[in-house]
């Protein structure tokens, strides 16, 4: 499975979910040639269901749609207001996990999005801007084999 | 036939002049009112009622607004009071009435009494036609304006099918050709990853030219549309539709299958909505002479007649409206707690000739 070296994802998103005491935490990756570079959510943890591994993300659509098309971080404080509620169905994790305040941020290879981070919190506004920027610096400008633009930019 | 005595006939005269919804009006050749009856009493204004016994003969101006001639809808010139001698057996008025406002009559204005110049003077009410004919209108209108979304939905999702998408193909393949030419690990990881970004944004074109319109509902019909549909459900929200199909026919008319593609689609997007259920059944079969849509799910449910829908509401109005299209009927029953279910019948025609152009441009 681990193809990108000894880099524990598994304990790393963990380690976050701990660390920030989020309830979900999950890591979507671009997939190989083989798999047509789908991008799928890969490691999870405080899940709680299994659909997400049914889940095929496009470009531009749902959060790590997004945060995969832009490369910026993407934050919302509270889903019900900020995506509208009729909306929401076009963020199938959000909905399934039932996440009503995340953020994500992109992880960059080569100059290229080639995952997304996201975390988040089943009740409305936990994560807020200073919660989501604290997170950003103490990831760091480098998660594994990835990096993160934004850090080395500033 | 039995003829009936003058006394009868007179009865029955009697009885129409009465009775009649028509309004009935008798003017003598000064154009006063003689007499007129109570479905014509029942429409005028008080003081045009006034007016109207006291002997004036304008009275009947203050409600008329006019009658449609060749020229305008509603006219006041050559009035058909002025001109008995017209032929005025039928012609469209309009009357200020008690209470309802302006509205159309069917009249007729003709003379009955040659030698004391008596006319009869009858009004219909149209308003019932009208609305009759206004649903029509709009029952075609509405089936024109589906027609002509599926029609552009269709033309556009295959421009892209047939054209960007396949240039793209185009460009995918020169670029796998790049791969194997003698080019240096820098440029070939380059070549790999916009290889990578090229194969999603094709992926995307694709699915935004079956999201428009699916080319295998008019190609190979509603059993291979709908499995691809799901499918893209399944990929894209993680949602599981166990769907099965017993259709005798392979083909139904393209309308037929639109409506029946189209309803289900927004069942089960409904269902994905609002249900908050991991799976959902779809069955669509023939029965009793008619295709039968099911779509089940065991999620949350809702209040039947609840006010306070979770969407707009306006989704399920929408279906029946497509349904009535092919004179279909869409029911919906929902139990909290235990799930909603939505049922789709179409008639299908006796001769069961399928369509041989079904949508195919």
């Amino acid at each position: 499975m681990n193809s990108q070296g000894n880099f524990d994802y598994q304990k790393e998103i963990e380690q976050i979910k701990d660390r920030f005491d989020f309830d979900f935490v999950a890591i979507a990756l671009v997939q190989s040639a083989e798999r047509r570079f789908e991008l799928r959510w890969v490691f999870v943890t405080g899940n709680q269901s299994n659909r997400y591994r049914k889940i095929v993300l496009q470009t531009g659509k749902g959060v790590a749609g997004r945060v995969f098309k832009t490369g910026k971080p993407m934050l919302v404080e509270d889903a019900e207001t900020i995506l509208g509620k009729n909306d929401l169905f076009n963020y199938p994790i959000i909905v399934t996990e039932r996440l009503k305040s995340f953020g994500a941020i992109p992880l960059y290879k080569y100059n290229r999005v080639k995952g997304v981070l996201l975390v988040g919190y089943r009740t409305e506004n936990t994560l807020t801007l200073e919660g989501f920027t604290e997170f950003q610096q103490v990831i760091g400008s480098e998660f594994g084999p990835f990096y993160n633009k934004e850090m080395i930019e500033n | 036939m039995n003829r009936i005595s003058d006394f009868q006939l007179t009865e029955l005269l009697m009885k129409m002049y009465d009775n009649s919804a028509e309004a009935i009006f008798f003017f003598d050749s000064s154009g006063k009112v003689i007499s007129m009856n109570s479905a014509a009493r029942l429409i005028l204004d008080a003081e045009v009622l006034n007016r109207m016994t006291a002997g004036d003969t304008k009275a009947i101006c203050l409600s008329c607004k006019g009658y449609t001639n060749e020229q305008e809808l509603r006219t006041c010139t050559s009035c058909y009071m002025q001109n008995p001698q017209d032929d005025l057996s039928s012609f469209q008025v309009y009357l200020e009435t008690k209470g309802k406002g302006v509205i159309p009559y069917t009249a007729s204005y003709q003379t009955i009494d040659v030698e004391k110049g008596i006319r009869v003077f009858m009004l219909r009410d149209l308003t019932k036609q009208y609305k009759t004919q206004e649903s029509l209108n709009q029952k075609t209108m509405m089936k024109n304006v589906i027609k002509a979304q599926e029609d552009e939905r269709k033309r556009i999702s295959r421009e892209l099918h047939d054209g960007v998408a396949q240039e793209m193909l185009s460009a995918l393949v020169d670029l796998r050709v790049l791969k194997y030419m003698s080019i240096d690990g820098d440029v070939l990881k380059k070549v790999q990853q916009t290889e990578g970004s090229l194969m999603r944004l094709l992926d995307d074109i694709r699915h935004l030219s079956v999201e428009l319109r699916p080319a295998t509902l008019d190609d190979l019909g509603l059993e291979a549309a709908f499995r691809t549909h799901f499918k893209w459900i399944e990929k894209n929200y993680g949602l599981i539709v166990h769907f099965t199909a017993e259709l005798q026919a392979k083909r139904y008319r393209g309308e037929v299958e639109t409506v029946v593609y189209r309803i289900c689609q927004e069942a089960v997007f409904n269902a994905l909505k609002y249900a908050c259920t991991d799976d959902i059944t779809v069955r669509l079969f023939e029965e009793d002479g008619s295709l039968k849509l099911h779509v089940i799910d065991d999620g949350e449910g809702f209040e039947m007649n609840t006010t306070n829908p979770k969407g707009t509401g306006l989704g399920f109005y929408g279906m029946k409206e497509r349904a009535e299209l092919v004179e279909g009927k869409l029911s919906v029953l929902s139990e909290l707690e235990k799930g909603t279910v939505v049922f789709l019948e179409i008639p299908l025609e006796k001769e069961g000739e399928p369509d041989e152009n079904h949508n195919r441009r």
